[in-house]
């Protein structure tokens, strides 16, 4: 038997069903691995456009996908954008490392510089033609639509139940896992069609170019969400998504799982930047953070007013901000070059890490009018090294030592004794005297005014109490 | 309704229920501010509570409430801070006046046209651009769910609320169970997973249960639940409303005012001695 696989895609449209991202079903062994995907979610009203990229890296013959989808999508609903646009959204908004120089104790001066932890990753992917069945009785399955989108040949189906689709899928050469007919059933009892993708080999050769573009489909829903339940029918483990998400208003937040920052503005070790371990330091601190927030959160990693003519929309930015193009080429339709100030536009980075069992629905999403800026900043910090003999010195070197401790604290699973040198490495400079005086201990509460009031309401609530109890007796 | 006798015996008679309330509602404000991470402030959350205070005093001054009134307001204020955000402290301090001003402006026979907390939230949403609710604040942590629903069970055994959560939760996992379940065929722990919504069991333990606009008759209660569980059902199945529970309450909450006048039975009041024990 040949070597076929295909992603099953499904997506939330109108009605009431669900699917999307990522399912991919390996023919011959398990080693694809449906580990990242990302999505741009672009939302007005009740209009959604979603583009897909997907990490597909089997071999490029064996790609198909399948989205199921409520709506008959006409031709102009389907379209193909170019990768870049993932590419460009990717560094501008990626969490990022950012670099100071500590002013010298008896001088001053001060530069910034900053990197981009770049998660740009593989788009390439590849199909080999489906063999098409006439046989719709027997399946109960109906072929609605075919188009021919660049290198795409997209067919629309449409179920009547799962065994049939499933069997139809199986006998026209796609190996569907077990577990991906219980989520099939929900999809098509919501009236959902099944969207079928395939690559038309010879445009794609035409084309010169192994990389299939991402796909974008457009409709109107009341529902915002993205399906993520099919894409776990053959998930090897947890996946990891990326989304994008462009409104009018402000932020995109789950209303399903909760959606929490990732911790940001932390400063970490000199050596991270050193020996280029941002990319490591950032896994292990999303992971912690996923461990921290009992593996079924979505964490926020970047939100931004990027309007144009907004000003600053990052502190610093690591890439040149999308604008006009990008926000038409992602589906944001509103943007008016000629009207600055009817087109505002407000981006959302949010980063899932799911899997079945933490993750039982589908991810469910809502636009607020939350306009509070984000981003996923950290902050390496290089000490001065002039002269020290002064009390500002001495001060700074003890301090140098603190903020150093903490730096490493805060890096969990990376401690080790080798760390010492880098905590003590100034050190020597400071003067015994010194050394034995220590730091004034300042308790810092920032709800402060809220603790005082539940203090002063709880007071009076017992001595209230107290007397009516008296007064009672 | 009524609750066994031995809870009634070790329940304190003399003290106030509302103050079990502000414990717990507090709690949960710690909790959601200190470990969930939730999208406030201090500013925002002393604005939402100092207004109502500041409010509920100018109707105490005018003699239209009386002085032990001051916890209801700081209850109101505590659901504000709970469920409603904004960008400005100015539109939550709005919704929280609108809240309080309610219970005076919006009255009829003594009792309130509209739950406080609820009319302040939905209010602001529909006058203002800037609020909304973040329905997935809480998560769905099954083991803190059973501790809110324990509190919120001691709570309304002394209050007497509990048939109307039992009738909403007892309509609406019938419903979402017949359709994600037996019609859809999703797995059962897509069910859990909905129900199991933080935001939704706060709202069937202290939000419906208020007793100032749930109505006075237990069988009027029941009907009035099962509309409320019906309708959310409803509106979050079908218009895909994420909030749907608060909308349908809002809906709901005038008809008490009908149900009061068919189904005629003692008034709940906060602090006299023999409504203190369920009813």
């Amino acid at each position: 038997m040949k070597k076929v696989s295909v992603i099953l895609m499904s997506l939330w449209l109108s009605i009431g069903a669900n699917a999307f991202c990522g399912f991919y079903v390996a023919k011959a062994d398990a080693t694809l691995f449906n580990s990242k995907s990302q999505v741009i979610l672009v939302r007005d009203g009740n209009r959604s456009v979603i583009t897909m990229s997907n990490d597909f890296q089997g071999d490029a013959r064996d790609f198909a996908m399948v989205v199921p989808v409520p709506v008959l999508l006409g031709k102009n609903d389907i379209r193909v954008v170019n990768s870049s646009l993932f590419d460009m959204l990717d560094s501008y908004s990626a969490p990022r490392m950012v670099e100071y120089w500590d002013a010298e104790p008896c001088q001053r001066y001060l530069e910034i510089e900053e990197y981009s932890l770049d998660m740009a990753m593989p788009a390439s992917v590849d199909t080999r033609s489906l063999a098409m069945s006439k046989d719709e009785a027997r399946y109960q399955v109906t072929i609605e639509a075919q188009y021919d989108i660049e290198e795409y040949d997209v067919l629309i189906l449409s179920a009547k139940e799962s065994s049939g689709l499933k069997n139809w899928l199986i006998d026209n050469g796609y190996k569907i896992p077990a577990q991906a007919e219980e989520v099939l059933q929900p999809y098509i009892k919501n009236g959902m069609k099944f969207f079928v993708v395939k690559v038309d080999m010879e445009v794609l050769s035409r084309q010169q170019s192994d990389y299939l573009r991402p796909l974008q489909i457009e409709f109107n829903s009341d529902r915002f969400m993205l399906p993520i339940r099919l894409g776990m029918a053959n998930a090897n483990g947890d996946q990891d998504m990326i989304v994008y998400a462009f409104t009018r208003q402000g932020r995109v937040e789950c209303t399903n799982y909760r959606t929490v920052k990732l911790p940001t503005d932390r400063n970490i070790p000199k050596f991270i930047k050193d020996k280029g371990q941002f990319g490591e330091f950032y896994k292990d601190l999303f992971a912690r953070a996923y461990e921290h927030e009992g593996r079924n959160s979505v964490f926020l990693e970047y939100a931004w007013n990027v309007t144009p003519n907004f000003g600053v929309k990052c502190d610093p930015c690591v890439g040149p901000p999308p604008m006009y193009q990008e926000f038409v080429a992602a589906g944001a339709k509103w943007i008016d070059p000629n009207n600055p100030w009817g087109s505002s536009i407000f981006f959302t980075r949010m980063h899932v890490r799911y899997s079945r069992d933490e993750f039982p629905q589908d991810l469910s999403f809502q636009v607020t009018p939350n306009m509070e800026h984000f981003q996923g900043r950290y902050i390496v910090t290089n000490p001065a090294t002039g002269d020290m003999s002064c009390s500002n010195g001495q001060n700074y070197l003890y301090d140098l030592e603190m903020r150093r401790k903490r730096e490493v604290d805060a890096l969990t699973g990376w401690k080790n004794p080798r760390f010492a040198s880098y905590i003590y490495e100034y050190s020597d400079g400071i003067h015994e005297e010194r050394k034995n005086e220590g730091v004034p201990f300042i308790p810092f509460f920032p709800y402060g005014p809220l603790a005082g009031i539940l203090l002063l309401g709880v007071t009076a609530g017992l001595i209230y109490t107290k007397r009516r109890m008296a007064k009672a007796t | 309704m009524s609750a066994p006798s031995s809870l009634r015996s070790w329940t304190l008679p003399k003290v106030d229920a509302r103050y079990f309330q502000i414990l717990y509602l507090g709690s949960f404000l710690v909790l959601g501010t200190f470990f969930l991470g939730w999208d406030t402030s201090p500013l925002k959350l002393s604005g939402i509570l100092l207004t109502a205070l500041l409010v509920q005093g100018f109707f105490i001054g005018i003699g239209k409430a009386d002085k032990s009134s001051w916890m209801s307001a700081l209850i109101t204020g505590l659901g504000l801070c709970l469920l409603f955000r904004a960008n400005s402290v100015y539109v939550l301090m709005f919704g929280s006046s609108l809240a309080i001003s309610s219970k005076f402006l919006f009255k009829l026979r003594g009792k309130h046209l509209f739950n406080p907390a609820n009319i302040g939230i939905i209010g602001t949403l529909l006058i203002t651009n800037d609020g909304w609710i973040s329905p997935g604040q809480w998560g769905s942590s099954i083991i803190f769910l059973f501790v809110l629903g324990v509190l919120g069970s001691v709570l309304l055994f002394k209050v007497g609320r509990l048939d109307t959560t039992l009738t909403f939760l007892l309509t609406f996992v019938v419903l979402e169970y017949s359709r994600t379940v037996l019609y859809l065929g999703w797995s059962s722990d897509v069910l859990l997973h909905k129900l199991s919504s933080g935001s939704f069991v706060l709202f069937a333990f202290f939000m419906i249960t208020d007793p100032k606009t749930s109505p006075d008759h237990p069988r009027a209660r029941l009907i009035w639940a099962f509309s409320i569980a019906l309708l959310a059902f409803i509106l979050s199945n079908w218009a895909f409303i994420h909030t749907a529970p608060i909308w349908a309450l809002f809906f709901i909450t005038p008809i008490t005012a009908i149900c009061d006048t068919y189904w005629k039975a003692e008034r709940f009041q906060w602090t006299k001695e023999k409504n203190l024990n369920p009813i």
